[in-house]
């Protein structure tokens, strides 16, 4: 059998601005975990030994995302995980000019979105999940097929940032 | 139609990222006569004023909501996930 060629969804060189950055994030394993909210500190401590960060996505629901593909994560049978690591794609999104930037295109209030707040919305047309890494730094998760329509509208949005 | 919408996981969104199912009516039981049954699939009010609706926020938490709006004025009352409240 021949070996397989992983092609990434999003072959994109990054747009850079003085205060906008965008640019691919690797796609490494990114797991889809659903269970009971009592339990998140038994999901984090098996996510941390597995190398796994987890972000929420809703009530009951989370990501669980790392670069590095193929982890595994172990966990009691009360959570159901669904493997999205070829599913979705992310893309980080940084600088002083960001929050300008995503507001363009979506109503969250990125006023009252602290740091480590992660949530799903629409961007322009597009179901997003978006995650506050840091103050000026964003994690972007999005459907691989939906992942080039998207870029294109955040390149849109960036435009009056970006130099060229 | 009433344009943002606060969902009590998510905060204040736009309509958009809803779905709207319909009105959040009484299942009837399943043996309940074909008529009860026939009402509840297909028989609608159609009120001028308060209405509850099922929504589902399919571009956010994904979870179904049931919205009380006002069908006149837009203004919604009300706005609460689906499973803590039993259909009235």
């Amino acid at each position: 059998m021949p070996d397989l060629i992983h092609r990434p969804a999003l072959t994109k060189e990054p747009l850079v601005g003085e205060r906008i950055r965008l640019a691919p994030m690797p796609e490494g394993t990114l797991l889809e975990v659903r269970g009971p909210q009592a339990e998140l500190p038994a999901l984090e401590a098996a996510a941390d030994a597995a190398g796994l960060v987890i972000r929420t996505n809703g009530p009951d629901q989370w990501f669980a995302i790392s670069g590095q593909p193929m982890l595994r994560l172990d966990l009691p049978d009360i959570f159901s995980v669904t493997d999205q690591s070829h599913g979705r794609v992310r893309i980080a999104m940084e600088g002083a000019a960001v929050d300008d930037v995503l507001a363009k295109g979506m109503a969250v209030d990125l006023f009252d979105f602290k740091i480590g707040a992660a949530t799903t919305a629409l961007i322009g047309h597009i179901t997003t999940h978006i995650a506050r890494l840091d103050r000026d730094r964003f994690e972007l998760t999005v459907l691989r097929s939906f992942a080039e329509s998207l870029w294109h509208d955040l390149e849109t949005m960036s435009a009056e940032f970006l130099d060229r | 139609m009433a344009s943002l919408i606060t969902c009590p996981h998510c905060g204040q969104r736009p309509k958009e990222e809803f779905a709207i199912k319909g009105a959040a009516l009484a299942r009837p039981a399943p043996d309940a006569p074909q008529g009860e049954w026939y009402d509840y699939v297909f028989l609608r009010t159609n009120p001028r004023g308060r209405y509850e609706e099922y929504w589902h926020h399919v571009s956010g938490c994904r979870r179904w909501l049931v919205v009380t709006r006002d069908t006149a004025s837009h203004a919604v009352e009300d706005c609460r996930d689906a499973a803590e409240r039993a259909p009235t």
